[in-house]
């Protein structure tokens, strides 16, 4: 029986008809109606903010009294902003996030933090990507919170391909470490585009396809299938150049980045987590200018990004999550910028999610050594990401049953 | 009773001594020879082709005269930069220019096999140090194989090893090594594994090397399958090595290493595990049993596995004789990492997938490029467009038609169909010389489905 998310991925495809290679049947077409194949068709995009990201001016409580206390040299005025509730506001450079929030594509949760936080980039990034609260556990861990999930999502016998994609040139990030599960990486369109033009095999009829489990079978459909799809990524980036209709994506390394991701949706990969990784959020000095840069960065990436999938009919499969190791700390230091913090926010974005924000917006006249305390646990939003979006149980992966936060 | 797999291979007419034959040797033994080293083994035989890749002097082309000295410089300088690059580059040298290529393909079924990543370790001495290692033991005694690893630095910090203290344990180790190095799964307990993390405690690393810190070091009893005693790590070893498991898991790594996917069935590998438990796990000489075999010259092993990168990118590169100017090794280990192995970073402690997923959609792609810029001398520092034309008449063929033959038998180790043929002739019709076609249609061979398997 098709259910009405087989009927969009077929739409979808039609639109790549004729040269459909064979491997997107499998993935692509899956007839299956279960909830376990319902949700392998699901996709999570990670979107990792190196370097810990200013909450507080980031998602800005202007209300609270001790904000222009805190922030003399960085208080962002409250004209500024974009308000999404009482006293909160976004940072200007967020616009198309806060207008992502209101088409309800976008939550953000405030106060995500983990007990005794470390103010390490490293220590706290790796307690990030394993999910183990603490420095000498996570350090023990040798796979991350994606690889542990995929390995089980794995073992139920669903997976074929690399099951994860770093987007980038950076080494693999330790969340996507697996004992068994396959990452793979690309870090630009010519990865997969053709230095020649292949000539097609002659053209065999219909039904008479190699096929069946020989090697030679099996190479030779991979082979011509991965020239087809290359073949045919490249002819729909010249069509989409002719029209002029292509999905706009703005010209930053995010947004190329989060571009691929969308073209490998669009050609059928089988991946079920894409990582992107953008750097430069250690903001100690001269924070304004690096900051607002970054922060439009993102949310321009993200807005298009979204925006094309939606165009494409494929954004009911996918959910974004952006994280960083940590907040900074609510009082600016002496160089106009902010040093290591706690808590911050994390970003939610996709159709499927409750829009708006979420948690408690950080107070900042109850520091704990002048630092946010935090509200959420991160292993709640993960519990999140893996039991309502990917469907893979989450206590086992967490070490430990978390409550998944309500926002999805 | 049918002759066991294992015997000795006698050439007859279903499986003749032919092109096809000594290449798979070649491919898989190494990473492919020259049209010069593929018509000296023809013509010798079967048994001279092989002694020739088991004493490292197969190689008649291509090998410099002060390869190790030179090999050695380069690995000092990439050991002492702290950049994993120039190592990979390093290693894609000696694979390009030993005269014992055999050796590299082994050192690289050990590092899948103990596959350690520079991702965590960070320490670029120490990964060259773990290679080597290899290298040194590669065809020696098992046990003494598993023994230098489980003293390797980086493996040791790899398994988080100096975390394992008593009262402490951490089992990465200890389960890696039943699961992954010397046993295999199902042939342990996971009270097994527990008892073996304490008989592995205060193995660490300080200032580069190894010891046991005899404070962390849990000294009591411990019951490890079917034995009570107090184990320490090398006893540990001794005694995982001694089970009969062991043997099974090294035949299951032998198979793996040179045959065809599928043609070793459980009862060779059985067979073979039987040999090596009677002669004391000695990899170098089941290596040679393997080599030797009927199994592995028969046709179901012939063109029956997926080429793995450095195969293909090193194969091709020796086959079209690209040895002066040599390509850059830099640019071939970015070329390996695109098409999925980049060197010293497996992908985890299981090693690289391998076989069929060696073809990613990405990897075919990167494969084809490869091909393109091969043809077109830019894995030269400066371009250096190969004279292919020039290869075929020194090996006595034309143009056109009859050079596209001789690339095929070279590159693919088998004729093509004449519509495969047709295919690529067709596909470099049009503007351009001669020798820019022909190159075109060297690369289009490359990229053809034929050239992806050995």
């Amino acid at each position: 029986m098709l259910t009405r998310r087989d009927l969009i991925r077929r739409s979808a495809f039609l639109s790549m008809a004729p040269a459909v290679p064979a491997f997107l049947a499998r993935t692509g077409l899956a007839s299956g109606a279960d909830e376990a194949k319902e949700k392998d068709g699901r996709v999570l995009v990670v979107v990792q903010l190196d370097g810990g990201n200013d909450g507080i001016n980031t998602v800005v409580p202007f209300g609270d009294e001790a904000y222009g206390k805190l922030r003399k040299a960085l208080r962002l005025p409250e004209d500024s902003l974009c308000k999404v509730g009482d006293g909160v506001g976004l940072h200007r450079a967020l616009k198309p996030a806060a207008e992502l929030m209101e088409s309800h594509r976008l939550a953000i949760v405030q106060g995500v933090g983990y007990p005794n936080p470390d103010r390490s980039h490293f220590e706290s990034m790796a307690i990030w990507q394993t999910a183990r609260p603490d420095r000498a556990s996570a350090r023990e861990e040798s796979a991350g919170w994606l690889g542990r999930a995929l390995d089980a999502a794995a073992t139920r016998g669903t997976a074929s391909g690399p099951a994860a994609v770093l987007v980038g040139d950076e080494s693999m990030p330790r969340s996507l470490w697996a004992r068994r599960a396959q990452a793979t990486s690309f870090a630009d369109a010519s990865d997969l585009t053709l230095a020649m033009p292949m000539p097609a095999s002659m053209p065999a009829p219909a039904g008479a396809r190699p096929s069946g489990d020989d090697l030679s079978a099996f190479v030779r459909r991979t082979v011509t299938t991965a020239y087809a799809t290359a073949a045919e990524m490249e002819a729909a980036a010249e069509r989409g150049r002719g029209r002029g209709d292509a999905a706009r994506y703005p010209a930053s390394g995010l947004a190329k980045r989060l571009e691929l991701v969308a073209r490998s949706l669009k050609a059928g990969s089988p991946a079920r987590v894409f990582y992107a990784i953008q750097a430069g959020y250690d903001t100690h000095s001269a924070q304004l200018p690096t900051h607002a840069r970054l922060l439009g960065e993102l949310a321009g990436a993200l807005r298009a990004f979204l925006d094309d999938l939606a165009a494409a009919r494929l954004a009911d499969r996918v959910l974004v999550l952006a994280f960083s190791e940590f907040g900074r700390r609510p009082e600016e230091n002496g160089s106009l910028g902010t040093d290591h913090g706690t808590a911050g926010p994390v970003f939610l974005a996709g159709p499927a999610v409750k829009p708006g924000l979420l948690g408690r917006t950080p107070r900042l006249g109850e520091l704990r050594d002048g630092d946010l305390a935090w509200s959420v646990d991160f292993r709640s939003v993960y519990a999140a990401v893996l039991d309502l979006w990917l469907g893979i149980p989450s206590a086992g992966i967490l070490g430990g049953p978390f409550e998944p936060l309500a926002v999805i | 009773m049918t002759a066991s797999p294992w015997e000795p291979y006698r050439p007859d007419a279903s499986s003749p001594w032919d092109l096809e034959r000594a290449w798979t040797l070649r491919r898989r033994a190494g990473f492919g020879a020259t049209w010069g080293e593929l018509e000296r083994d023809i013509a010798d035989g079967p048994g001279p082709a092989v002694d020739r890749v088991l004493a490292g002097e197969c190689r008649l082309d291509g090998v410099p005269a002060d390869f190790g000295r030179v090999a050695g410089l380069i690995g000092d300088a990439a050991a002492g930069s702290s950049d994993a690059r120039r190592l990979q580059a390093w290693w894609i040298y000696r694979c390009l220019f030993t005269p014992d290529p055999l050796l590299e393909r082994l050192t690289l079924a050990w590092h899948d096999h103990f596959a350690t990543s520079q991702l965590k370790v960070e320490d670029v001495a120490a990964m060259r140090a773990q290679n080597e290692t290899l290298r040194r033991l590669a065809r020696g005694p098992f046990a003494d194989l598993v023994h230098a690893m489980v003293r390797d630095p980086a493996l040791l910090y790899w398994l988080d090893a100096p975390s394992n203290k008593k009262g402490k344990p951490n089992e990465n180790l200890a389960r890696e090594l039943m699961e992954l190095f010397v046993l295999g799964v199902g042939n342990y307990s996971e009270a097994d594994v527990k008892e073996a993390a304490r008989a592995l405690t205060g193995r660490t690393v300080i200032q580069g090397a190894f010891r046991v810190r005899e404070a962390d070091r849990d000294d009591g009893a411990k019951a490890i399958l079917d034995r009570t005693g107090r184990f320490d790590g090398e006893a540990l070893v001794d005694h995982l090595v001694a089970q009969p498991a062991a043997a099974d898991r090294l035949a299951w790594r032998l198979c793996a290493t040179f045959l065809g996917e599928g043609v070793a069935d459980a009862t060779a590998r059985a067979e073979l595990a039987a040999r090596l438990r009677s002669d004391g796990l000695h990899v170098g000489r089941g290596v040679a049993t393997v080599l030797r075999s009927r199994l592995f010259f028969s046709s179901t092993n012939l063109h029956a596995r997926v080429a793995d990168p450095i195969g293909f990118v090193v194969g091709a590169a020796r086959a079209l004789e690209r040895f002066d100017p040599p390509p850059s090794t830099l640019l071939l280990a970015e070329w390996l990492a695109r098409m999925g192995q980049e060197l010293f970073f497996p992908p985890n402690v299981g090693g690289w997938p391998g076989g069929r997923g060696w073809l990613t959609g990405r990897a075919v792609v990167a494969r084809a490029n490869f091909a393109s810029a091969l043809v077109e001398g830019h894995l030269n520092p400066s371009p250096a467009i190969p004279d292919l034309r020039g290869l075929a008449a020194r090996h006595g063929r034309g143009g056109g038609r009859e050079a596209l033959g001789f690339f095929a038998g070279l590159l693919a180790g088998r004729p093509l169909e004449a519509a495969e043929l047709d295919r690529v002739a067709h596909g470099v019709e049009g503007p351009g010389s001669d020798a820019s076609r022909l190159g075109r249609a060297v690369a289009l061979l490359l990229a053809a489905a034929e050239c992806q398997v050995c």
